[in-house]
């Protein structure tokens, strides 16, 4: 399988800060991938990188193996499409906006308008065609973006944070019309969100980032504070860790790997806190506790071990995990 | 006070009896801030577009350059072109000065900077999204100057207008460099200055007021360019 997108050494400073730091990192084709971060993660300057409409501080990316020097020639530009956490449409109407794009793509005009009316079905936008993009609402807005983006017919579609400020009928929407362009074959969409649940329900992978980095823990558990000897002091609670990384800051505990009980264990695992639980939410097959033990823990169980342990929300119980669990970073 | 209201009045007379001369001093006025304001803002837009599109070494002292040549004095314009053109300057043999193009030159040269630092205003004022998706839309750099010059239009036609208001009230070059000759390089602007010196002051009452009128036609059109969309 090609790479869609290769990293290499890439940083980018801001006023002196380093925003996003990644020395390699590949992206494989034809996958969905849900880039997660919390909110100033690093999420919107990686998609600007990917889309070529901003430049790295240091570093190289590779598209589809070609090595990328200062501009992309327009057939490589046709191969990538993007919508940004805020579109921005151009006055006229949301036919308009799709035929600029087909313009500037250098499309025979004699497509242009087999490919709009093609692409506004695609986006149950049909009936918005001839609509201002300045009336539109904030679903019909970005699902007009998307319809000017992948009108083309890129193949790659790069997504920032698609999903906010959106109503639940417009994120199915949106669902189902990212789902609809990635089974196609060969179709590599990245899409960034805040929202976990939602990057791992619609992606075949998730690449987490935080502070800038790539990570591979899941960003679920994370805590922020300083590692001494395998000892990580968060200020409220000192986590073991089985790694004693340097300059290490944050950690992140896989919520599948907290074992929930009513007694604490007598088992060969280095972290047992008790606490209370605060929040329990069901979604599709799994229930996720969230817990307080000085700090929140969010665990994941089935719904039979919630029936089974009989948990009501205030219960105390004792939250245990091994240090082999704590990713270190 | 008795005076003053007399030549109101006399002004008046004269603007309303379309009196020839005044017409005539007002259409060279027009043609040749007109056509300054044309040559200027052809090369003005268009470097604005780029200088605020692109990031380059030497931009930040270019823009002070803009900033410094804005505030730069009529007369020193003047004075420089005048050195250029006349006989024993180095554009002696063009026969330029004295000339309805000198005073042109002069305008054009005048209201560049204040053409191009205003459309470098307009488009850094345009929204931050714009270039990005005309890029990601696969816009090169002419079609993404277009683009943005379509979208800031309005404030470039605003600069474009405010260039002409300062060419059209404009004196000191036009004086130098024309020499104010009666149906050939007279302005209103000098016309104004020499009638006065004359004692003549209906006559540059009159035509102060027919510069009042076109700066509010001006505005008016700009107010009107810029009314909210309904």
């Amino acid at each position: 399988m090609t790479n869609a997108y290769e990293l290499n050494n890439i940083k980018v400073v801001h006023q002196q800060n380093c925003v996003l730091d990644i020395p390699h990192f590949s992206i494989p084709s034809g996958k969905c991938i849900a880039l997660l971060g919390e909110n100033g993660a690093g999420k919107s300057t990686l998609m600007s990188l990917l889309a070529f409409t901003a430049k790295a501080t240091e570093g190289t990316i590779q598209l589809f193996g070609q090595h990328i020097a200062s501009k992309l020639s327009p057939m490589q530009r046709r191969r990538i499409g993007m919508v940004s956490q805020q579109p921005y449409l151009l006055a006229g109407t949301v036919a308009d906006n799709i035929k600029l794009a087909l313009k500037l793509q250098n499309i025979e005009s004699s497509q242009h308008a087999f490919l709009i009316e093609q692409t506004l079905q695609q986006l149950n936008l049909t009936q918005l065609a001839a609509q201002s993009a300045q009336t539109l609402s904030g679903g019909e807005l970005k699902r007009a973006a998307i319809a000017r983006a992948i009108a083309y017919d890129p193949d790659i579609l790069l997504l920032d944070e698609p999903f906010s400020h959106l109503d639940q009928r417009h994120i199915r929407q949106l669902e189902n019309a990212i789902q609809r362009f990635a089974q196609q074959t060969n179709k590599t969409v990245i899409f960034s969100t805040h929202d976990q649940p939602q990057g791992l329900a619609i992606a075949d992978e998730t690449l987490n980032l935080h502070a800038g980095k790539i990570t591979q823990a899941p960003l679920l558990n994370l805590f922020h504070g300083t590692l001494s000897q395998h000892d990580f002091n968060t200020g409220n609670l000192i986590i073991h860790a089985a790694s004693d990384l340097a300059n290490a800051r944050h950690i992140a505990i896989d919520p599948k790997e907290i074992i929930i009980s009513h007694q604490p264990l007598d088992s060969s695992m280095r972290n047992s806190f008790n606490g209370r639980v605060v929040l329990i939410a069901q979604e599709n097959n799994t229930v996720r506790l969230t817990v307080d033990c000085e700090e929140r823990f969010q665990v994941i169980i089935s719904p039979e071990s919630l029936t089974h342990l009989n948990l009501t929300l205030g219960d105390t119980i004792c939250l245990s995990f091994k240090s082999t669990a704590v990713t270190v970073f | 006070m008795t005076y003053f209201i007399d030549s109101l009045i006399a002004a008046l007379e004269l603007i309303t009896s379309f009196d020839n001369s005044i017409y005539r001093i007002v259409f060279t006025s027009v043609s040749i801030s007109l056509i300054a304001s044309l040559i200027a803002a052809s090369l003005a837009v268009p470097a604005g577009v780029v200088m605020a599109l692109n990031t380059f070494r030497g931009k930040t002292f270019i823009q002070h350059l803009l900033n410094t040549l804005m505030a730069m004095p009529t007369v020193v314009i003047g004075l420089l072109l005048y050195g250029l053109f006349s006989r024993l300057g180095p554009l002696g043999h063009w026969g330029l000065l004295y000339t309805p193009m000198a005073i042109i030159i002069a305008e054009a040269i005048l209201i560049f900077p204040i053409m191009m630092n205003l459309t470098i205003t307009a488009v850094n004022s345009a929204d931050p999204r714009l270039k990005p998706t005309l890029i990601s839309l696969g816009a090169g750099p002419i079609s993404l100057a277009i683009h943005v010059i379509r979208a800031t239009k309005l404030a470039i036609l605003a600069a474009i207008v405010t260039g002409f208001g300062r060419a059209i009230g404009e004196v000191g070059a036009a004086m130098m460099l024309g020499g104010n000759i009666e149906g050939f390089t007279r302005t209103m602007t000098t016309a104004i200055a020499l009638e006065t010196s004359k004692g003549e002051f209906e006559l540059g009452l009159a035509l102060g007021l027919l510069l009042l009128i076109i700066a509010f036609v001006l505005n008016f059109l700009l107010s009107w360019l810029h009314r909210p969309a309904t």
